[in-house]
């Protein structure tokens, strides 16, 4: 607590001649701000993992049984054969990993574990977190999760290798990989529990004087829902996992039938009587909302970046808030459409159908306003701006899919094929990691004090956006064409086939898509030490945050707060230039005004003079 | 894009692809008009100049309540439309009658497939008995169950005929796919599901896994035979033949 009341200015750039030992500062840091940093870098470091996963995958599915060029002799003996070629255990291992990795350890905690952390106290006024300590364990859960996940490698068996979904009873008779992949998520839902009741505790009793809850940016309010989310929704994963775990390790039997035939694991200590699909309709309780958990900082973020770009409010603000909490309530009651073919009762999938199919509305509500915040604005491209504008129209393109799969007789046929990976990459890449972009750009400024290079941004969102595309729309045609998910082969089959040249096409883009990631790495990076001193306030912005110094030192602000206005009054009348933070007093603007209309007096009567 | 599905040759298939299509165009229409309104404003709205201001507006609660209205009904008319299609394939009060029963059991990595045989009656089955060797779980006590089929991979059936799959797996969970049927249905282990088709052209399909099993999924491939009625009864006359060869060397094996 010492810590974060001291008000000593730091960053890579201050002056490093500060009290707080090195680990204090950096590692064991209860600062908010180094905190979000953390999972930043963190979470980069995972990108780079699971997308090096996801292009072994690509590789494999575009050239099957052919050697993985350069490096594929380097690899270990568990994940190749001897010509250097995926091997189809590897291959289950990889899917597994990249999208529990991507799911758990990237899109989760950069837009929940960095914004959240980075935005809120500094949107909202407050000097750090509710609880500094709380958050530290938060983080320090995280990367021990993330390497635990992948700890099978070191383990007979290798990596977890039941998909990320691991549905038992294939989980439930796997190998140690597995069980190291419960334990990783057991703990990575503590550190979301954690985060969330932090989120939760100082939004609500740590806002600035003046600051109401319809005060709040979107981004607070997001992050603020999704906490709600998490500690609704992580429990009950929770207390799935330890049953996977007993089943797995104590031969109890939660989620298997009796007598299953399982010639590699002896069964006899496994007395039966257990419901595969409880697994499903636990883990998909809490799944479905975490779907909502990376969309909805997203969104919140975008709506910021939108407003501020636009030079114009968000349009029908408590509109988007109301519809973020509809969003929330309606997620929490739509889990079993991910079940239409499971063997649940057919009846359910009707309810199923009807609530998911009404989520869309707010859905479409979102993305209205945000199409009339833009209407008459003045919009600025910068990078972050690009990025958010990418969000909005890749989101419209996840959200139609989905009705596809909403739809239960349709969802017969495209269950468990590409079209439902096409549809989940473009609300989690084009949606989530767009907004994450978007974030990471526009924040970036506060969080280091420097600005990044705007060119570089552009390349990358260019490079990043047209092969994303090119990665993920082609899959949704494998879907209709029915190729399933998960296959190791697709040339097995001879109704897929014909469409092995549009797996190449489809791995060609995403090994652009994966290797222009490099380019965003080196933007930051080298920016962060290297880029031009940022401004207090360079987007001229209305929310608090830009009302502290770049970087913000312990304690944030550096004068006292109280807000007068809401977070999105761009272009106002009232006011001489075309933002208005919420911290300027009514009194400010007159003077301001006041101000202005004499130098304008005073320019016109020396024109008039000159004449 | 359309083009691209599987040939459909079974009854309910058609209604699938029709609401298939209909989503697709509705989404198609939804898709140009919002990204042309957004490419529009895109282009309009630019800021040219500095210091310029943009248009101070918060909102119409009119457009928000239409924007509200409108989708919902949408989107409740197409599960309402998409219900009756649903319901005529999977609820069990709306299957037609049988003029077939096939058991289909899935197991790493291959699918079992059970015919009644010539008595048209099942030989009772009990989860206690399933083992490598009576992959459906056959009480050995049950005459009814010496005569019945089994095939590995292969499944026969005749055109035109109503098909029940009385589906379940001995291991983990499987999903027994029928591209060209429209068919879908996770065989999970400890439970049996009905599934229904009935396919309209003779021909070789094939049949797929569609739920990871382990590494070998994609080798979980099966072979869907629709043969006119005719030809059917003499493969199961053929069949029945090699049964009752077998049952006639079976007495020698009980004794041992």
């Amino acid at each position: 607590m010492e810590a974060a009341l001291s008000t000593e200015q730091h960053g890579h750039a201050g002056s490093h001649g500060h009290s707080e030992s090195f680990l204090r500062h950096y590692i064991f840091s209860t600062d908010h701000k180094m905190i979000a940093k953390q999972f930043m870098v963190t979470a980069i470091i995972f990108l780079f993992i699971g997308g090096a996963f996801a292009l072994f995958i690509r590789w494999q599915l575009a050239y099957p049984g052919e050697p993985i060029p350069l490096i594929g002799k380097l690899l270990p003996s568990t994940w190749v054969n001897e010509a250097g070629a995926v091997t189809a255990e590897w291959y289950t291992q990889l899917l597994t990993m990249h999208g529990s990795i991507m799911i758990f350890a990237v899109i989760i905690p950069l837009l929940v574990g960095t914004f959240g952390n980075f935005a809120i106290p500094l949107m909202i006024g407050a000097d750090d977190m509710a609880f500094p300590f709380l958050n530290m364990v938060s983080f320090w859960l995280f990367p021990v999760a993330g390497v635990l996940m992948m700890g099978g490698f070191f383990m007979e068996g290798g990596m977890a290798a039941a998909g990320w979904t691991a549905y038992p009873p294939l989980s439930a008779i796997a190998s140690y990989g597995q069980t190291l992949w419960i334990v990783a998520l057991f703990l990575i839902g503590f550190s979301s529990i954690l985060g969330a009741v932090n989120y939760i505790t100082t939004v609500l009793n740590m806002r600035a004087p003046g600051m109401k809850m319809f005060d709040l940016p979107m981004t607070v309010w997001a992050v603020f829902i999704t906490a709600i989310i998490i500690t609704i929704g992580t429990p009950v994963l929770a207390s799935a996992l330890a049953m996977l775990f007993m089943d797995n390790f104590l031969h109890t039997s939660f989620f298997q039938p009796e007598n299953l035939i399982v010639p590699t694991r002896d069964m006899s200590r496994t007395a039966g009587g257990g419901q595969p699909l409880l697994w499903q309709h636990l883990f998909w309780f809490y799944s479905h909302p975490a779907v909502y958990i990376m969309i909805l900082p997203g969104m919140g973020v975008v709506s910021d970046v939108l407003s501020t770009f636009s030079r114009k409010p968000l349009y029908g603000y408590k509109a988007m808030v109301f519809a973020i909490i509809a969003i929330a309530f309606l997620g929490i009651i739509v889990w079993g459409h991910h079940m239409f073919q499971s063997g649940m009762n057919p009846l359910l999938g009707t309810t199923f159908m009807v609530s998911t199919m009404v989520i869309a509305v707010p859905s479409a509500i979102k993305t209205f306003n945000w199409l009339g915040t833009m209407w008459r604005g003045k919009m600025e491209f910068t990078t972050p701006m690009l990025n958010a504008v990418a969000f909005v129209s890749m989101f419209v393109i996840g959200g139609l899919s989905g009705i596809f799969m909403a739809s239960t007789p349709v969802d017969v046929f495209i269950h468990d094929t590409y079209f439902i990976v096409g549809h989940i990459h473009y609300v989690l890449f084009g949606g989530s990691l767009f907004a994450v972009f978007a974030g990471l750009f526009y924040w970036f400024p506060k969080m280091t004090g420097r600005m990044y290079d705007e060119r570089l941004g552009k390349w990358h969102f260019w490079i990043t956006f047209i092969t994303f595309n090119g990665t993920f729309f082609p899959m949704h045609i494998l879907g209709v064409g029915g190729m399933m998910r998960r296959i190791f082969d697709p040339t097995v089959y001879d109704f897929l086939k014909p469409f092995q040249p549009m797996n190449e096409f489809i791995t060609i883009n995403a090994m652009i898509l994966g290797f222009a990631q490099f380019l965003l790495v080196y933007n930051l990076g080298y920016s962060w030490f290297r880029g031009r001193k940022a401004k207090r306030n360079p987007w001229r912005a209305n929310t608090l945050e830009w009302q502290a110094p770049s970087p913000p030192p312990h304690g944030n602000f550096d004068r006292p707060l109280h807000v007068y206005h809401g977070p999105y009054e761009y272009s106002s009348p009232l006011t001489v230039q075309d933002y208005l933070p919420q911290t300027t007093s009514p009194e400010e603007i007159e003077e301001q005004r006041r101000h202005h209309e004499t130098r304008l007096k005073q320019k016109n009567e020396a024109t008039a003079h000159q004449e | 894009m359309l083009d691209w599905l599987p040939e459909n040759v079974s009854v309910f298939g058609e209604g699938v692809d029709h609401l298939f299509s209909l989503i697709y165009y509705i989404s198609i229409a939804i898709f140009v008009i919002v990204n042309a309104i957004y490419i529009a404003f895109i282009i309009r709205y630019r800021r040219k100049r500095k210091g310029e201001k943009a248009y101070h507006y918060h909102g119409n609660n009119l457009l928000e309540f239409s924007w509200t209205a409108l989708p919902f009904a949408l989107f409740l008319f197409l599960a309402f439309y998409s219900d009756g299609i649903w319901e005529d394939i999977k609820y069990a009060d709306k299957t037609p009658n049988p003029d077939l029963v096939v058991e289909v059991m899935g197991q790493t990595y291959l699918w079992h497939f059970r015919y009644p045989g010539s008595d048209g009656i099942f030989g009772r089955r009990d989860i206690k008995f399933i083992s490598t060797t009576n992959p459906f779980g056959v009480d050995p006590e049950d005459p009814n169950g010496k005569d019945d089929l089994t095939t590995i991979n292969s499944m026969t059936i005749p055109v035109n005929k109503t098909v029940l799959v009385r589906l379940s797996s001995m291991d983990v969970i499987h999903s027994f796919f029928l591209p060209n049927m429209r068919v879908k249905q996770d065989a999970v282990p400890g439970q049996w599901v009905d599934v229904w088709f009935n396919s309209t052209k003779t021909g070789e399909y094939e049949i797929a896994c569609a739920e990871l099993c382990g590494s070998g999924h994609y080798l979980m491939r099966a072979v869907l035979d629709v043969q006119a009625q005719k030809d059917f009864d003499t493969w199961v006359d053929e069949q029945y033949s090699n049964v009752l060869a077998s049952l006639a060397a079976a007495p020698a094996q009980t004794n041992e």
